[in-house]
C-alpha cells in the first residue's frame, strides 16, 4: 500500500531535512558537550537523571505543541488576511504599539501559543514595530507568567516593581524597531508558506462528487 | 487544569469543526501547515530541552548570587542581564533560581534585570519557535532591539527607588 505518492514523499523528505537541520545539530552538539561536562564533574547519576527528566518533560510538552500549532495553522488559513492587514498597517503609529502591548499582556499560554500568533500577525502584514512590541510585551508583562511565577515565587511587592519597570519596554522596543533598517524576510510569506505539492485538485474533485 | 491550557485545546477543535463545515479545503491546508511546523519543530525541541537542562546544571549559582548582592546596583544589573541572557530554561528553573538569589540578598534591580533578560532573550525559545516560525531576519532585528531593555528595566528600578527614598 502506498500512502504517499512520489511528490508527497519528496515533500516529506524536504520537511525532515529542515527539521533535522543546522540548529538541530547545533543543539545536539551543545547537549553533547554540556552533558559530557555534567558527567565528568557531577558523575553519571546527575547525567542520567538530568537527561531523563529533560527528555520526559520535552515529550510531555508534545500535546500542547501539537494543539498550538494546529490552532496557528487553522487561524492562518481562516483569517481574512487582506481585511486584517488594513487594520494593522504601518499607519497605526503609537496607538498601534499600545494595542500591541495590551494584546501581548492578555495573550495566555507559553511560547507555543504566542509565537504562532506572532507569525499570524506577521502574515497579516503588521509592521515591525507592532510585531516587536507584541512579543516583547508578552515576554515581559504576560499575565500568565506574572500570575503563575512572579507572584508565588517572588512575592507581590517584587512583582509590582518588575511590572512597573517593564511597562515602557514594549513601546520603546517597537519605536526602536521601526528605526532599524534591517530588511525583514518573514517566513510567513503566504505564497510559499506551504510546501505541499499542487495536488489539491484531486481532493476538490473528490469532494464535489455526490 | 488552568483556563489557558483548556483554551489551548478547545480553540483548535472549534476551528477544525468550523472549517469542516466550510468544506472548501481550508481544513486540509491548515492541518498541512500545522503538520509541517510540527515536523520542523519537534527534533530541535527535544535536543534543545536536553541541552538546556545540562547547561542549567553547570551554572555557578553561588558566584552569580554574590554578584547580584553586590553593593553597586549597576554591577548587579549587568550580571543579572548577562545571566538571564544565557539561561535557556523553563520558567520553573529561572524563577526558582531568582527566588534563591533573592533569599541570598540579591538586589531588586539585579533581579528585575535577570528576569527581564531571561523573558526577552530566552535562547531556547528563539531557536525552537522564533527562527522556524518567523525567520532569521526577524530574530536579528528583535535581539538588536531587545539588548538594552533589561539594563533599562534595572536602571528604572534604581532611579525609582532613589526617588522614593528622597521623598520619604
Amino acid at each position: 500500500m502506498r500512502i504517499l505518492n512520489q511528490e508527497q514523499r519528496r515533500w516529506f523528505k524536504a520537511l525532515l531535512a529542515e527539521g533535522i537541520g543546522v540548529s538541530f545539530w547545533a543543539f545536539a552538539g551543545i547537549a553533547g558537550i554540556t552533558g559530557g561536562l555534567v558527567y565528568f564533574f557531577q558523575g553519571p547519576d546527575s547525567f542520567y537523571s538530568t537527561g531523563y527528566d529533560s527528555l520526559a518533560s520535552a515529550l510531555g510538552m508534545m500535546p500542547r505543541v501539537l494543539a498550538a500549532l494546529t490552532m496557528a495553522g487553522m487561524i492562518w488559513v481562516l483569517l481574512p488576511r487582506e481585511a486584517l492587514s488594513r487594520f494593522v498597517g504601518r499607519s497605526t503609529g503609537l496607538v498601534g504599539l499600545v494595542f500591541a502591548t495590551i494584546a501581548g499582556v492578555i495573550t495566555l499560554g507559553g511560547p507555543s501559543s504566542a509565537f504562532p500568533l506572532l507569525a499570524v500577525l506577521a502574515a497579516a502584514g503588521a509592521d515591525r514595530g507592532i510585531l516587536i512590541a507584541f512579543i516583547t510585551s508578552w515576554a515581559t508583562l504576560g499575565l500568565q507568567r506574572t500570575i503563575m511565577w512572579d507572584l508565588p515565587l517572588m512575592g507581590p511587592e517584587f512583582t509590582m516593581v518588575r511590572i512597573l519597570a517593564s511597562l515602557p519596554l514594549p513601546i520603546i522596543a517597537g519605536l526602536i524597531a521601526r528605526r532599524i533598517p534591517i530588511e525583514l524576510t518573514l517566513k510567513t510569506d503566504p505564497d510559499k508558506a506551504s510546501r505541499l505539492p499542487p495536488d489539491e485538485d484531486d481532493l476538490d474533485h473528490l469532494e464535489e462528487r455526490p | 487544569m488552568n483556563i489557558a491550557l483548556l483554551l489551548l485545546y478547545i480553540i483548535p477543535v472549534v476551528l477544525i469543526v468550523y472549517s469542516i463545515q466550510r468544506a472548501d479545503g481550508t481544513l486540509r491546508t491548515g492541518l498541512t501547515r500545522a503538520f509541517e511546523q510540527f515536523i520542523i519543530l519537534v527534533p530541535r525541541l527535544l535536543v534543545a530541552m536536553v541541552a538546556a537542562a545540562f547547561i542549567v546544571r553547570l551554572i555557578p549559582e553561588q558566584i552569580i548570587s554574590n554578584y547580584l548582592s553586590d553593593n553597586s546596583p549597576w554591577i548587579a544589573i549587568l550580571v543579572g542581564t548577562l545571566t538571564g541572557l544565557l539561561i535557556p530554561a523553563a520558567p520553573v528553573v529561572v524563577f526558582s533560581m531568582a527566588a534563591s538569589f533573592a533569599n541570598a540578598g540579591a538586589s531588586t534591580a539585579g533581579l528585575v534585570a535577570f528576569i527581564t533578560a531571561w523573558t526577552i532573550f530566552a535562547l531556547h525559545r528563539v531557536v525552537i519557535y522564533e527562527v522556524p516560525l518567523l525567520g532569521g531576519s526577524f530574530v536579528r532585528l528583535r535581539l538588536l532591539v531587545a539588548f538594552p531593555l533589561p539594563l533599562l528595566a534595572g536602571a528604572l528600578v534604581v532611579i525609582a527607588s532613589s526617588l522614593l527614598e528622597r521623598l520619604i
